[in-house]
């Protein structure tokens, strides 16, 4: 009886769109409970021992979704009273945009999260920018700013996204003021960790598929990099070891 | 007035919810819900956001009762189970579920396609005004919810407080 239903989300899944497919995980897109979703599906890999490959696969869906959510907790203020929080929000920045988790399937290893309607990745972004006029660089500064920013927050929260491309950030256009808001991605590989180290690696993965992907943005990076050191509570041991790297 | 959803996942599964407002007879209504004898969850609305909140809860509790896996006995005591940010049953019955006192009350249905008897014997059983659901808004205690859900102020300023709720809803289990 249990095994006959377990079929539930892959029939759903052979009538939806896919959207990509990678080397780890297939991407959907299709409507759930009314809503644009998007559904990551970690297939079996037949090469691994069948045991192996449950374990392996439940885990990172597992880190995934955990990473998400403490991303989008970020910035809990433990020592302060809830009432002194509410006083002072205005004060205090927002917290790390992720995809809204609607559901996860342990069976067949889904992860169901919001489609973010009306975006573009940065990397799509920064090249139809950089082909356009150049009174446009103003904006790619602020935009490496706002992306140093949303990284110190994260590094802070002790998260590591660990495949950080412009390909895996998000610019949602907000309707309110046209501003875009800026969302993080995939974190199909991330994990939690204090250590320096790893938050450095991190940042060097960035900057290796940063500067491949769009020629002549050094400033720009460092600019990111700028941004991240003024914006993190812990930043000098992380640029330290990331200089170490490189 | 009330609102169906089916079920994309199992197509031969729908979720009603009924709202009712002025509702006498809460207790009476409770006691029949322990009993079993209502074919329905009974759910406190004052801390729902929306009814996406309510789909979330239903469709991951028919998901557990398919593949055996609920953690509660039956498949509408597992959807209150699942409103809870937290894994306490008793926990989540005593927040989600009706009290005695309520004056309100959301009534969710799983059923197949149509089934007018299933509703117009809730609204029989109820004793109350029946409202639209998307009223469900009007009715939500936000700081309780903010409370309870443990939600900060940062995150509400890049997301809904429906977002930050249902969330937490899905990742609960492995946090």
């Amino acid at each position: 009886m249990a095994q006959e239903n377990s079929m539930a989300v892959p029939d759903f899944l052979s009538k939806a769109e896919i959207l990509k497919q990678g080397a780890e995980a297939r991407v959907y897109r299709a409507q759930f409970l009314g809503k644009p979703t998007i559904v990551k599906q970690r297939f079996p890999k037949r090469y691994r021992h069948p045991t192996l490959d449950e374990k392996l696969t439940h885990r990172r869906t597992v880190q995934e979704v955990r990473s998400v959510l403490r991303c989008r907790k970020a910035g809990k203020f433990s020592s302060i009273s809830q009432r002194a929080v509410e006083i002072l929000h205005f004060h205090f920045s927002s917290g790390i945009p992720a995809p809204v988790v609607y559901f996860v399937d342990y069976t067949s290893h889904c992860i169901f999260l919001e489609e973010i309607i009306g975006s573009s990745t940065v990397r799509d972004h920064i090249m139809s920018t950089q082909q356009s006029d150049s009174c446009k660089e103003l904006e790619l500064e602020r935009l490496a700013e706002r992306m140093g920013h949303i990284l110190a927050k994260m590094h802070d929260e002790d998260v590591i996204h660990g495949d950080l491309t412009t390909s895996n950030m998000l610019l949602r256009c907000s309707l309110e003021n046209g501003e875009s808001d800026l969302v993080l991605i995939d974190f199909g590989l991330s994990y939690i960790s204090a250590l320096p180290e790893d938050k450095g690696v991190d940042l060097y993965v960035l900057e290796k598929a940063f500067l491949s992907t769009h020629p002549n943005t050094e400033a720009l990076f460092e600019k990111l990099l700028k941004s991240y050191t003024a914006a993190s509570r812990k930043s000098s041991a992380v640029i330290k070891k990331l200089d170490e790297v490189r | 007035m009330h609102l169906t959803h089916e079920l994309e996942l199992f197509p031969d599964h729908s979720v009603t919810q009924l709202l009712f407002k002025e509702v006498k007879n809460a207790a009476e209504l409770r006691q029949s819900a322990v009993a079993g004898k209502i074919n329905g969850a009974l759910i406190n609305p004052t801390m729902l956001v929306d009814p996406f909140q309510v789909l979330v809860a239903a469709n991951k509790a028919v998901n557990l009762e398919k593949t055996g896996k609920m953690k509660t006995r039956s498949l509408y005591s597992e959807i209150i189970f699942n409103l809870s940010p937290t894994n306490n049953i008793s926990e989540a019955f005593k927040r989600f579920g009706i009290s005695d006192g309520d004056d309100s009350v959301l009534v969710v249905l799983v059923h197949n396609k149509d089934q007018p008897q299933l509703l117009s014997d809730i609204t029989a059983a109820v004793n109350g005004r029946q409202v639209p659901v998307e009223d469900i808004s009007s009715l939500s205690d936000q700081t309780k919810i903010r409370k309870l859900y443990k939600i900060t102020p940062q995150e509400e300023k890049c997301g809904t407080l429906l977002d930050a709720v249902v969330c937490r809803m899905a990742i609960k289990d492995v946090m």
